[in-house]
């Protein structure tokens, strides 16, 4: 599903050059669950944004679904990502000014379904993430784990084939952290592909692959679960 | 900038109000205007008999201290005395009038020289004003030097001071009235409907100026009553005299015969309300950013409070920086106003300066306006961070809480209603002003492409000697004009269109049905010079001095008012001894401004006499002919200047107040759009760099550039919609008020309004867009990284 060849990234602060990725390469096939581990800024958030086309790499080459990722054009990878793939970040990143229900549909607006067809899927949705009776309020409003809930929720509403997760459960108590962790574990047993990084390795336990980055790049991949 | 184009609108406006209200005693002195009634018509004029000031003077010694009179002079119009002699030189003074020995009395000019009450009491003298003193004679003593016009020589008795005192009497030169010979001066006197004159009084300050008025209507009622008996006129009507305040008469469009530089006040208040307006739109631009700003502060504030701040301390540190922040922006804006005032008194042809505005009366009045605009802008720009951002809970701030979000979310205020209507309210005086620009620039080029009745293009109007050796040469003198190529035609006439015409006693069969009608004395060749066209009857017939028929030719609307079946031929009498018959109607021409709609006109054959010599030269050959012109007129005019219009360019002077309107506007409203968007991109930038996440978030939920554009900018299109829904009615009122000056005018289009709005939603787009298309091409991952 995933395949990167030789990825690298290479930041350039006044006249500073940090390599943040080194040559990764790396397969992810349909129904994965892969972790992501390593100290802070080895480039695990690096490598989430290169796959997540919302970083442009160095160098190196990134497949999916056996497409040419970089040789598209901005609108084409716009198209590619809001059809296949959703993300749930650490700090939630929801939008301060909709209502939780606004924040879940948003991914849909951009498809670009109808108002109709969007309310009974986000209905859907609200009643599995067991979110009916907060969809009015506001972000603000929420403890965090039912702002990670809405943000998961908002990952999954229009069916991506991959979930990027960048530290789901790291501003999140055990909890709330836990109960986070169940909901991805579940989509993943429903099909959906989902790379994840974290320093948990409680959280790591749910996956079925741990990829360990050091310093930008792959040092061994370890498989947890068959 | 704000500041510097508010004062400018303000010293204008404050120089217009200062018309006439620094003479001593001001609010005593009164111009006598005439309502003059004569059958069904009437006519409210500027001008009096020559005989009142006399008879006010004579006659009412307990109520009026001194009344005067000024002769009438149109001063785009110049006389017979315009050329004034000195040393063989020749110098052109077109403002120059007649007057009488209580001039000086009435308004007390600074003398340089000569003794302002004995100046004019002498015949063939003459006080002139320190420029044309200036101008020729230089620094050397101008009493007593002589200067001469083609026909007499004058003394100088007095010079005057006339910069920065503006006045409605805008002569330059003043001759005393003896100088009239005593055979015109008992004319004048005998006649109580000869209007010739502008009657002044200087009341004393016990009297009541309603009490006067009524016993002058008395006193003067018996006199006509008793001149009207004696000279056997029957006339049935009446004559009205009304005081005005002398500070209002600048302000008086109404009347006939009136200083054509008078304004109409609503001009005044249009631009007062645009000073305000220009004020308040950068105030609240500085409030907007001000507001925008204080998020970026918050964090301070947080920080000052743990650190034991309470609220005054920090209302009054966001004030002060305010004040000093204000004060700035005040010495700046000075400066520029300074620096850009030689060319805002060209634009508005005044002589104005800054330091003259404060340190004159009402000088004071300015800069404490200037002072508490300083504190009141202080105030208004520092109220709102200091007292409502001190109002944030520390804890909230230093957690990187949000403090400023449009719905819901824990935030302690929104300001989000109040920036969205400060800008509403920038966006109304914009959209009010790109729209009445629209309108009043229509106006006038619909004035302009108006048909006039007749073709003014290539037409030179010549003032003409008004002594009898020049009239006995008149007709030789026009026909050596017309001896070159580049002349097309020449005619001799007492009147123009576009000048000042005057209006004369009609009746036709009925003696007490009497007309008061314009009045033209035109010569053989006007109407072809014209090309104005006959529609029946005949021109008049080539001149002959055995044929004493007097003919008249009268236009459509005279037609229309003398309701006749057979016209032509029919007889035409006057209460002046010119009774004549008809020959012909032409076709309505518009002889007066288009303030008016076409009166009923009566224009008369003038064989001799005449004011101008009107000359329609051939297109592109101006110089040539206008060599020949000269050549032609030193030869029968020595030591007189050759005084030319072209016809064109005097009708386009009759709405110069319009026309400086319309620039005033368009420079207006370049600068509220300029400043307007100016704020727009600071209010954008701000409120973008504080959805920059936001932004990334939307564009990683898979957002396109149009979607963010959209987003973005739909909420100031929305409210620049609003705004321009709100200024539209207000536009529409005002600007029918304007319209309704005119006699003919264009319709309000609803098109204007539809431009005016697109006009602004398109700068605003555009303002928005230039901030947004940063944002659009930054990559997602380093919005997210943003904090």
């Amino acid at each position: 599903m995933v395949i990167t060849e030789g990825l690298t990234k290479v930041f350039k602060a006044e006249g500073v050059e940090t390599i943040a990725l080194r040559g990764v390469s790396l397969k992810v096939e349909r129904g994965d669950f892969i972790t992501v581990m390593g100290p802070s800024g080895c480039g695990k958030t690096t490598l989430l944004n290169l796959l997540g086309l919302i970083d442009e790499p160095s160098a190196g080459k990134y497949y999916f679904f056996g497409q040419d990722v970089y040789s598209m054009n901005e609108r084409q990878k716009t198209e590619l990502r809001k059809r296949n793939i959703g993300f749930v970040f650490q700090n939630f990143n929801l939008i301060d000014d909709l209502t939780v229900y606004e924040n879940i549909e948003l991914p849909l607006v951009y498809l670009g379904w109808k108002k109709k067809e969007r309310k009974e899927r986000v209905e859907e949705v609200v009643g599995n993430m067991k979110l009916s009776h907060k969809k009015r309020l506001f972000p603000a409003q929420l403890s965090g784990g039912q702002q990670q809930r809405v943000a998961v929720a908002r990952a999954i509403i229009a069916k991506p084939p991959l979930i990027l997760a960048d530290e789901p459960t790291g501003n999140l108590d055990s909890i709330h952290g836990e109960e986070v962790m169940n909901i991805l574990g579940n989509l993943n047993k429903e099909g959906t592909t989902i790379i994840m990084v974290t320093h948990s390795q409680s959280d790591a336990a749910f996956s079925r692959k741990i990829v360990h980055l050091f310093d930008g790049q792959i040092i061994n991949e370890n498989i947890t679960k068959v | 900038m704000g500041i510097a184009v508010f004062v400018f609108i303000f010293l204008y406006v404050q120089s217009e109000l200062r018309y006439d209200k620094h003479w001593s005693g001001s609010e005593n002195i009164y111009r006598i205007t005439t309502d003059y009634r004569v059958s069904e018509n009437s006519e409210q004029i500027a001008l009096t008999p020559f005989l009142l000031a006399e008879k006010i003077q004579n006659n009412f010694p307990e109520e009026v201290e001194y009344s005067t009179k000024i002769f009438f002079s149109d001063p785009s119009d110049v006389n017979d005395m315009s050329s004034l002699i000195y040393n063989d030189e020749v110098y052109e003074v077109p403002d120059i009038t007649i007057g009488d020995s209580n001039v000086f009395r009435v308004f007390d000019y600074y003398f340089v020289e000569g003794n302002k009450d004995l100046s004019l009491t002498k015949p063939n003298t003459m006080v002139i004003s320190t420029q044309v003193a200036e101008m020729i004679f230089g620094d050397e003593m101008a009493l007593g030097k002589k200067l001469k016009t083609h026909i007499r020589e004058y003394t100088i008795t007095g010079v005057f001071e006339k910069r920065c005192k503006p006045s409605h009497l805008s002569f330059d030169a003043i001759v005393s009235v003896n100088s009239l010979t005593e055979k015109n001066i008992e004319l004048l006197n005998s006649d109580w409907f000869w209007m010739n004159c502008y009657t002044y009084v200087k009341l004393k300050p016990e009297t009541n100026y309603h009490d006067f008025e009524n016993a002058l209507n008395d006193f003067s009622g018996r006199e006509i009553k008793k001149f009207v008996e004696k000279a056997k006129i029957n006339i049935n009507g009446y004559t009205d005299y009304s005081l005005e305040k002398i500070s209002n008469v600048h302000f008086n469009k109404v009347l006939l015969y009136d200083n054509p530089g008078n304004t109409d006040k609503i001009y005044l208040i249009v631009f007062a309300i645009i000073a305000g307006f220009i004020l308040l739109t950068a105030s609240i631009n500085y409030i907007n950013l001000a507001t925008a700003r204080s998020l970026k502060r918050a964090k301070e504030i947080g920080v000052l409070k743990v650190l034991g701040a309470v609220r005054y301390q920090l209302s009054l540190q966001y004030i002060s920086e305010s004040l000093i922040l204000t004060t700035l922006a005040f010495v700046i804006a000075l400066s520029l106003v300074e620096l850009l005032m030689p060319q805002f008194n060209h634009l508005v042809g005044k002589d104005l300066t800054l330091v003259g505005s404060l340190f004159s009366q009402g000088g004071i009045i300015f800069g404490s306006l200037l002072v508490l605009l300083i504190f009141v802008l202080s105030i208004i720009s520092g109220i709102f961070p200091a007292f409502v951002l001190s109002y944030l809970k520390p804890v909230n701030v230093l957690k990187g809480n949000k403090m400023i979000v449009g719905k819901g979310g824990n935030q302690q205020y929104s300001a989000g209603r109040l920036r969205k209507f400060l800008v509403t309210i920038q966006y109304i005086v914009t959209i009010g002003m790109i729209i009445s620009t629209i309108i009043i620039y229509q106006q006038m080029m619909f004035l302009k492409k108006h048909d006039l009745g007749f073709k003014p293009e290539n037409v030179m109007v010549i003032n003409l000697p008004q002594d009898t050796t020049f009239n006995d040469r008149a007709s030789e003198f026009i026909y050596e004009l017309s001896g070159e190529e580049s002349v097309e035609q020449v005619t001799l006439a007492g009147n123009a269109p576009g000048y000042t015409a005057g209006k004369r006693m009609f009746f036709t069969d009925d003696s007490s049905k009497i007309m008061s009608l314009n009045y033209f004395m035109v010569g053989q060749n006007y109407f072809k010079l014209l090309e104005i066209p006959l529609v029946e009857g005949r021109f008049f017939p080539e001149f002959d001095a055995k044929d004493s028929t007097v003919y008249y030719i009268i236009n459509q609307a005279a037609a229309d008012t003398l309701k006749m079946d057979t016209l032509i031929g029919h007889s035409l009498k006057t209460t002046f001894g010119l009774d004549g018959k008809i020959i012909g109607v032409v076709r309505n021409f518009h002889f007066s401004s288009f303030y008016k709609n076409i009166e009923p006109l009566v224009i008369a054959f003038s064989g001799k006499r005449a004011r101008y010599a009107l000359v329609r030269v051939k297109g592109g050959q101006h110089d040539v002919a206008l060599a020949h012109i000269n050549n032609v007129w030193n030869k029968y005019n020595r030591n007189q200047y050759l005084h030319y219009t072209y016809l064109d360019e005097k009708l386009t002077s009759l709405y110069n107040s319009d026309y400086k309107m319309l620039s005033l506007f368009t420079y207006f409203s370049i600068f509220v759009i300029f400043i307007s968007s100016l704020g727009l991109y600071g209010l954008s930038s701000f409120l973008i760099e504080q959805r920059t996440k936001e932004l990334g978030i939307r564009k990683i939920l898979g957002g396109t550039a149009n979607n963010i554009l959209l987003l973005l900018v739909k909420d100031y299109l929305k409210l620049v919609l609003l705004a321009g829904i709100i200024a539209s009615p207000l536009v529409y009122i005002l600007m029918s008020k304007w319209l309704s000056m005119f006699a003919i005018s264009i319709e309000i289009s609803t098109w204007y309004f539809v431009l005016g709005i697109l006009s602004a939603l398109i700068i605003a787009f555009t303002t928005v867009f230039i901030r947004v298309y940063k944002v659009i091409n930054k990559r997602p991952s380093l919005a997210l990284s943003y904090e």
